[in-house]
C-alpha cells in the first residue's frame, strides 16, 4: 500500500515536471530570441568591422574592444552615467519615502495627493522631455520668463554644459519619484498594522515608529528599489536623448545615447556593438557587486 | 484521455508559437529581390507631413495615373527625425526598400559602397534626364564618377534673412563684406536687438556660420584637402571661423542660451517675428517656411549672401548647400529599376515643376528661374548660377562619424566651452581616424 503511494507520487512528480517544462518553452524561445541571443550576437558583432548595412564584414578580433577601454569618450559618457545613478538613487528614494510616508500618515484625507503625484509616471518619457524643453526653453519658457520678470535674464539650463545634465536628471526625477513612492506604499501595506497598535500601546511615538520600526521593516524593499534605480540609470536613455541629445557639444552623453549615435547615425555598428556589450559588462559587474554588499550587509545583522 | 489532449494541446500551442516566431524572422528575404511577378515598387521617403508630403506624394499619383509600365508604387513615409535610423535597421536586415530618398553626401555613400544603390548612367541617358536637371545637382548625387542618384525638388543655399524694416529704421546697409556686416551687427546690439537669430541646439544651423566663415576665408580648398587627407582642419580658415564665432558669441550678437534653442520647434525665426533680432542666416527653404509662418512678415523680409572676408572677394561666389534635396536612389534590377526611375523623373516633369514652385519650394532644373516671380527665390537662383561652386553641408558631405564630429565641436564654439584650437584638433583626429581605418 506505501509503496504504491510512493510509486504514484513519484509519477506524480515527474508528470509535474513534464508539465513544467513544457510550460516554460515558451518563455524561453521568448528569452533566449529576444535576450540571450541578441547579447551572444552584440559580443559577436563587437569583434567586427561594420557600417551596420553592409554585407561585408572584417573580424578585427579585439581592437574595438582596446579602442573602448581607450576611448575618453566612453567614460565620459559612463562618469555621466554614474551621477545620474547616484542623484536618481539619492533623490527619487528618499523622496519617494517622503511622499508615501505622507501618503499612509495622513490617511484617507490624502488621496489627492495620491492621485496628483502619480500623474508625471502616466506620461510617457518623450512627452515629458518635449514639455520641460519648452519650459526651460530661453526664449519664452516658464523658467526665462519668470526669471526677466524679476530682472534676472534669461536662464539657460539645458544649453549650458555645467548645469545641463544636472536639469535633466531632476526631470528624471520628477517623472520617477512617483513610481517610488508607490513602491514604498506598497511595502507599507506589508507591514501588519498590529505593529502599529502594539507600537501605540507601549506609548511610541510616530517619529520613533518610523525610524525604528517601519523603516528596518522597509530597508528590503528599499534595497531592491535602489537596485532598480541603478540598473535603470546605467542604461538610462530617453529623456536625454529627447531633450539634449547628448549635447551642448558630448557634456550630457550617456553610454547608451552613444552606443546609439554609433550604430544609427555614425554607421558604425561594430563599434557600437562593443559598446553596447560593455555596457552590459559594466552593469552587471556594478549591479553583482551592489547587490553582494547590500545583502552581506544583512546577513551581519 | 483527458490528460493527453491537453498535452497535445500544449505541444501544439507551443510549436505554433516558434513557428510563428520564425515566420516572422525570414519574412523580408524576398523582397529585395525584385522578382518579375512583384509588380510593387516600395518607395521610402520623409514625406510624413507638410510640404514634403505634398511634393513627395503628387509625382507618385502622377506616375500611377500616366505611367503604362505596370507597377504600382507603395509610398511608405517616415518622419524626418526617424528617417535614417529606420533606413540603416531596414537596409542592415536585408528588407532595404526599392527606391528610397537621401540628403547624398557621406550617408549616401555609405550605402553605395554597401551597395544599396545602382549606377543610372544609362538611365538618365534613356530619360534625358540630364539636360532636365541642373549640373550641380547631377554633381551632388555622383559617387565615383557615377551618378547613383536623382534630385529632386528642393535646392537650398545657405543665405541670411533679415528684416528690411529693421535695417531701414536704423539706417542699415545691406553688407557687402564681413567688416560691413561686424559694423550692422554692433549697431543693432546698441539698439537692443539681437543681430542673428540662431537656434543652435539642432547643431547644424549654428554649423553655418562655420562653414560659410571658413569657405569665405580660404574657399574650398582648404576643405577638400582636410576631406583627402592631404590637409587639415587646422588650417588657418577654419581657426579665423572659430574665432570670428567666438568672437561675435562675446559680443552677444547670438540669442542668449543659443545652444538650447530649437530650431525644429521654430525658435529661431520666432525672434523674428518678435522684433527680437533682425538676420537669420539659413537655407533658402526659409522662403517657404516664413511665407506659410506669415505673408505679412514675409513683405519685410530680404535676402543677401553671406557676405565676403575683407580682401578676399574672390571667395564670395562659393555656395553652401544643396541642389535638389531628397535625392532619390534604388536598390532594384531590370524592368523595376526602369519604372522606378521613371518615377523618379515625374519629380521634374511640367506639373511637379509647378507644385513645387507654388509651396515656395525650387526645383533643380536649368529653367526654374524663368518659372519663379518670388524675388528672394530669384536671389537665391542667381547665386546659384554665378556660384563657381556649391559646397555640400558639412554635416551631409562629411563621412558621418566626422560629421557628428564637427556638430558637437562647432556648438561647443558657440557655448564658448572650448577653444578653436582645441575644436579643430579634435575635428582633425576623427577625419585622421576615419582617412585611416579607410
Amino acid at each position: 500500500m506505501k509503496k504504491k503511494s510512493e510509486a504514484l507520487a513519484l509519477q506524480r512528480n515527474k508528470e509535474t515536471n513534464r508539465v513544467a517544462f513544457l510550460f516554460l518553452i515558451p518563455v524561453a524561445v521568448l528569452l533566449i530570441l529576444y535576450i540571450f541571443y541578441p547579447i551572444i550576437d552584440a559580443f559577436r558583432i563587437s569583434t567586427l568591422k561594420w557600417n551596420g548595412i553592409s554585407p561585408n564584414t572584417t573580424f578585427i578580433g579585439l581592437d574595438n574592444w582596446i579602442k573602448l577601454i581607450h576611448d575618453p569618450h566612453f567614460w565620459s559618457a559612463f562618469k555621466n552615467n554614474i551621477i545620474v545613478m547616484i542623484l536618481s538613487i539619492c533623490v527619487q528614494i528618499p523622496l519617494g519615502l517622503a511622499m508615501a510616508t505622507f501618503v499612509e500618515y495622513a490617511g484617507k484625507k490624502s488621496k489627492l495627493f495620491k492621485i496628483v503625484w502619480f500623474i508625471p509616471m502616466l506620461m510617457s518619457s518623450v512627452a515629458i522631455g518635449f514639455l520641460f524643453q519648452y519650459a526651460l526653453a530661453t526664449n519664452g519658457g516658464i523658467i526665462s520668463s519668470v526669471s526677466s520678470l524679476f530682472g534676472g535674464g534669461n536662464i539657460d539650463l539645458l544649453g549650458n554644459p555645467d548645469t545641463a545634465l544636472f536639469t535633466v536628471i531632476g526631470v528624471i526625477a520628477w517623472q520617477f519619484t512617483p513610481f517610488y513612492m508607490v513602491y514604498c506604499v506598497a511595502a507599507y501595506t506589508n507591514i501588519s498594522t498590529d505593529l502599529y497598535e502594539a507600537a501605540q500601546l507601549d506609548g511610541v511615538n510616530k517619529r520613533t515608529y518610523f525610524a525604528h520600526i517601519a523603516l528596518p521593516l522597509l530597508a528590503p524593499s528599499l534595497k531592491s528599489a535602489a537596485i532598480l534605480s541603478m540598473v535603470g540609470s546605467l542604461k538610462y536613455f530617453d529623456l536625454i536623448y529627447v531633450m539634449t541629445g547628448g549635447g551642448p557639444g558630448t557634456s550630457t552623453e550617456l553610454m547608451s545615447t552613444y552606443m546609439y549615435k554609433m550604430s544609427f547615425a555614425k554607421f558604425n555598428m561594430g563599434y557600437g556593438s562593443t559598446i553596447a556589450s560593455g555596457m552590459f559588462l559594466v552593469i552587471t559587474i556594478i549591479s553583482l557587486l551592489t547587490m553582494r554588499l547590500l545583502n552581506g550587509k544583512g546577513e551581519e545583522k | 484521455m483527458k490528460k493527453r489532449l491537453l498535452r497535445f494541446a500544449a505541444i501544439a500551442l507551443s510549436v505554433m508559437m516558434i513557428v510563428s516566431l520564425a515566420g516572422c524572422g525570414s519574412k523580408g528575404k524576398s523582397s529585395s529581390g525584385g522578382g518579375d511577378a512583384d509588380k510593387t515598387i516600395t518607395f521610402w521617403n520623409i514625406g510624413a507631413e507638410g510640404v514634403n508630403k505634398v511634393l513627395l506624394s503628387y509625382p507618385v499619383e502622377l506616375f500611377n495615373e500616366q505611367s503604362d509600365s505596370g507597377y504600382e508604387v507603395e509610398f511608405v513615409a517616415t518622419q524626418n527625425d526617424s528617417y535614417k535610423e529606420k533606413l540603416v535597421v531596414a537596409m542592415s536586415s536585408g528588407e532595404c526598400p526599392d527606391m528610397y530618398t537621401s540628403w547624398s553626401g557621406g550617408p549616401m555613400n555609405e550605402y553605395i559602397e554597401s551597395g544599396f544603390a545602382q549606377p543610372l548612367d544609362d538611365l538618365y541617358e534613356k530619360y534625358g534626364l540630364t539636360d532636365r536637371l541642373m549640373e550641380a545637382g547631377i554633381a551632388q548625387s555622383t559617387y565615383d564618377g557615377k551618378i547613383y542618384a536623382v534630385p529632386t525638388y528642393n535646392i537650398s543655399v545657405a543665405g541670411t534673412y533679415y528684416n528690411k524694416e529693421m535695417f531701414e529704421k536704423y539706417g542699415l546697409e545691406v553688407p557687402k563684406t564681413i567688416s560691413e556686416l561686424e559694423a550692422v551687427c554692433a549697431k543693432l546690439k546698441e539698439n537692443g536687438i539681437t543681430p542673428f537669430a540662431l537656434a543652435n541646439s539642432t547643431k547644424w544651423t549654428g554649423s553655418m556660420y562655420f562653414q560659410l566663415l571658413a569657405a569665405r576665408y580660404g574657399g574650398l580648398e582648404p576643405f577638400q584637402a582636410a576631406v583627402d587627407g592631404s590637409g587639415s582642419f587646422e588650417d588657418e580658415s577654419f581657426v579665423y571661423a572659430g574665432e570670428k564665432i567666438q568672437e561675435w558669441v562675446e559680443k552677444g550678437w547670438f540669442p542668449e542660451g543659443v545652444n538650447s534653442l530649437s530650431e525644429d520647434d521654430g525658435q529661431g525665426r520666432q525672434l523674428l517675428y518678435q522684433d527680437k533680432a533682425a538676420m537669420d542666416l539659413i537655407g533658402s527653404w526659409y522662403t517657404g517656411t516664413l511665407k506659410s509662418d506669415s505673408e505679412e512678415f514675409y513683405e519685410k523680409v530680404g535676402w543677401f549672401p553671406f557676405p565676403a572676408v575683407d580682401g578676399k572677394e574672390d571667395n564670395l561666389p562659393i555656395a553652401l548647400g544643396t541642389v535638389g534635396d531628397q535625392f532619390i536612389s534604388f536598390n532594384c534590377e531590370g524592368d523595376k529599376l526602369d519604372a522606378a526611375f521613371e518615377l523618379a523623373t515625374y519629380f521634374s516633369s511640367e506639373e511637379a515643376k509647378a507644385k513645387d514652385i507654388e509651396n515656395g519650394y525650387l526645383p533643380p532644373t536649368p529653367d526654374v528661374a524663368t518659372l519663379v516671380d518670388d524675388p528672394i527665390s530669384q536671389q537665391v537662383l542667381s547665386t546659384i548660377a554665378d556660384a563657381t561652386a556649391v559646397q555640400l553641408w558639412y554635416d551631409q558631405y562629411l563621412p558621418p562619424a566626422v560629421a557628428d564630429a564637427h556638430l558637437n565641436t562647432c556648438q561647443e564654439l558657440f557655448g564658448l566651452t572650448t577653444t578653436p584650437e582645441k575644436a579643430n584638433e579634435v575635428l582633425q583626429a576623427a577625419m585622421q581616424e576615419y582617412l585611416d581605418e579607410k
